[in-house]
């Protein structure tokens, strides 16, 4: 079960402000979620090696340079900004 | 030629005889959009300017008899997750209303330079999250067999689009089922390459251990084409292979697919799923038997905590991918006093309800205290799943099972209850759990004539819904199973 209290901590990590109410049915259905996942409980994982992404292969890695594929036109990312000085990114204060 | 005769084999065969030529194709495709899509809400937006464009510079080459490739032309539908420079890629999500793409995914570069017309951005669940597209901020979309009922999802925009002819073929992606539950639904061929087949720069990621971007498409043939247009290793994808797909790939020698052995697995066959559906997929196993092919009965013994493994570590990674809609360098911002607000504001207007449901599991599982009990014991599972499928493939070269356990349902019947709308894609979770390339065919009746006609008077509702079946690949042999589906699809046709 879920407590309120869990699911505003959760919220704040997540940063997600929360409605009056979403609270509940939120609460409900992550309550309902998590029950169904104690069927996990009764796998025997003991001395199972985890599977930490898609592929057993390993990444690839490469020279940090700059490739004319990897070229983004960075007037292109500035243009999506939802707001600019001078063509810079502006943000709100951070207090 | 008519558009619901298309199939990317036709449209080139067409281009290249003269038939008609590819801008007189995409005006086709729009008129026919115009008046279809009312109806089934596929798509979130068109791109007739750049569409003309591309489509003049097939016809440019196709008059100047230059060499043309086999997608040359052909009229596409992208998911609306893919980024297309220029064009928008929201997502289906309000947090990205705005939103315009600054680049092309590889994806959309190798299709732009290959000549194919992109027609628009298809709907989708937000952020890939959901198996109905009834998730999408923005519209629902409904199954060309029955406007009734979801056309599934995540990529039920795509899916939709392709069966109902506003286009030859679309691109969708796949985290948990999104390209095949959805063509099952729509009764068309969806295909998830192997994980690090195909590149995913440019697709806005949702679970980065399981996203992979696949094809949509008429006929078993035509996957393979489209697939072999957009595979391969790419410098901007540091999971993507290069992984050696010969000729086979698009012409399968049947004396060779002949051997293949086909595993079936019990645990696909439980309770739960519809008796019509697994009437209709024993027609298949039939079918793949009279083929010559050897068909074995099998076991995945975990395949039961496929769904709450999936359910632990998707979350997990989508809590972290979407961290960055924050409102900070995209989107639609909302106003604040400071940064932290802000970031809360704008995720609280911007997210839906399931995404929403997701982040919050996800940053649950994660979090101090719950992480061992949680994440770690999933990937330890999910070794385990992995593990059933590696020992399947000592035995059997393919695994048949069915794609969906009931047929499309109706519109809002599982919005309420996310549990059930999750129990949708139990028989396509473990194969992205374990990496695997798998593809669903629509499943086409072999036995005709009046017996069937009678049979089905009973069953009204559900007559024209259509079923598929699902293939299940050893990785990187994704000619096994398109291989098996071409000659299938020849049978049946």
């Amino acid at each position: 079960m879920l407590t309120k209290k869990d699911l505003a901590h959760l919220a704040e990590l997540a940063r997600i402000e929360l409605k009056e109410g979403e609270e509940q049915k939120l609460q409900k259905d992550l309550g309902a979620i998590l029950d169904y996942f104690q069927e996990l409980k009764s796998v025997d994982t003991e001395n199972v090696a985890p599977m930490t992404g898609g592929t057993e292969l390993k990444s690839v890695v490469r020279e940090d340079v700059i490739s004319p594929k990897s070229k983004v036109k960075s007037q292109n990312g500035v243009e999506a900004f939802p707001e600019t000085k001078n063509g810079y990114l502006k943000v709100p204060p951070v207090f | 030629m008519h558009l619901h005769d298309l199939t990317i084999k036709k449209f080139h065969d067409g281009l290249l005889k003269k038939e008609f030529s590819a801008l007189e194709m995409t005006q086709s495709f729009f008129d026919w959009i115009e008046k279809r899509d009312k109806e089934v809400g596929a798509y979130l937006s068109l791109n007739k300017d750049l569409a003309v464009r591309q489509a003049e510079e097939t016809d440019l080459k196709i008059a100047k008899n230059m060499p043309v490739s086999m997608m040359a032309g052909v009229p596409m539908a992208i998911k609306d997750n893919l980024l297309i420079e220029g064009l928008p890629a929201t997502a289906a999500s309000k947090i990205l209303k705005d939103y315009t793409a600054s680049y092309d995914a590889t994806v959309i570069k190798k299709l732009k330079s290959a000549g194919a017309v992109f027609l628009g951005k298809t709907n989708m669940d937000e952020f890939a999250m959901g198996s109905s597209t009834e998730n999408s901020a923005f519209q629902k979309t409904k199954n060309p067999h029955d406007l009734t009922r979801v056309p599934g999802g995540s990529s039920g925009g795509s899916a939709a689009a392709v069966a109902s002819h506003m286009a030859v073929a679309a691109l969708g992606s796949d985290t948990g089922g999104s390209i095949r539950q959805p063509a099952a639904f729509c009764g068309v061929v969806g295909l998830k390459p192997t994980y690090g087949a195909v590149s995913r720069f440019g697709v806005i990621a949702m679970a980065s251990s399981l996203d992979q971007i696949g094809p949509f498409t008429k006929t078993v043939e035509d996957s393979a084409i489209l697939f072999k247009e957009i595979l391969g290793q790419d410098g901007l994808d540091s999971t993507s292979v290069n992984a050696d797909y010969g000729e086979e790939l698009l012409n399968p020698k049947l004396e060779n697919i002949k051997k293949l052995k086909v595993g079936i697995p019990e645990e696909y066959f439980v309770e739960g799923l519809d008796k019509e559906v697994a009437e209709k997929v024993d027609e298949a196993i039939k079918a793949i038997q009279s083929l010559g092919l050897e068909i074995k009965k099998i076991s995945l013994p975990n395949t039961k905590y496929a769904l709450s493994c999936y359910y632990i570590i998707m979350p997990a990674e989508v809590s972290s991918n979407l961290e960055r809609f924050d409102g900070i360098r995209y989107g639609t911002r909302q106003k604040a006093e400071n940064l932290l607000e802000l970031y809360k504001k704008n995720r609280e207007a911007g997210f839906g309800a399931e995404s929403k449901r997701r982040i919050l599991l996800g940053t649950f599982v994660l979090s101090s205290g719950y992480y061992d009990a949680y994440y770690a014991k999933a990937q330890k599972v999910r070794r385990l799943i992995k593990e059933d499928f590696d020992r399947a493939f000592k035995d059997v070269d393919v695994i048949l099972t069915p794609v969906t356990p009931t047929l499309p349902f109706k519109i809002g019947e599982k919005t309420s209850d996310p549990l059930s709308m999750y129990l949708s894609d139990i028989f396509t979770i473990p194969v992205n759990l374990a990496g695997l390339p798998a593809v669903s065919i629509p499943i086409k009746s072999n036995v005709k004539g009046p017996a069937e006609g009678e049979a089905r008077q009973g069953r009204q509702m559900s007559k024209d819904l259509p079923v598929g079946f699902q293939l299940i690949g050893k990785p990187w042999r994704e000619a096994d199973i398109l291989g098996i589906g071409q000659y299938y699809e020849k049978l049946s046709r």
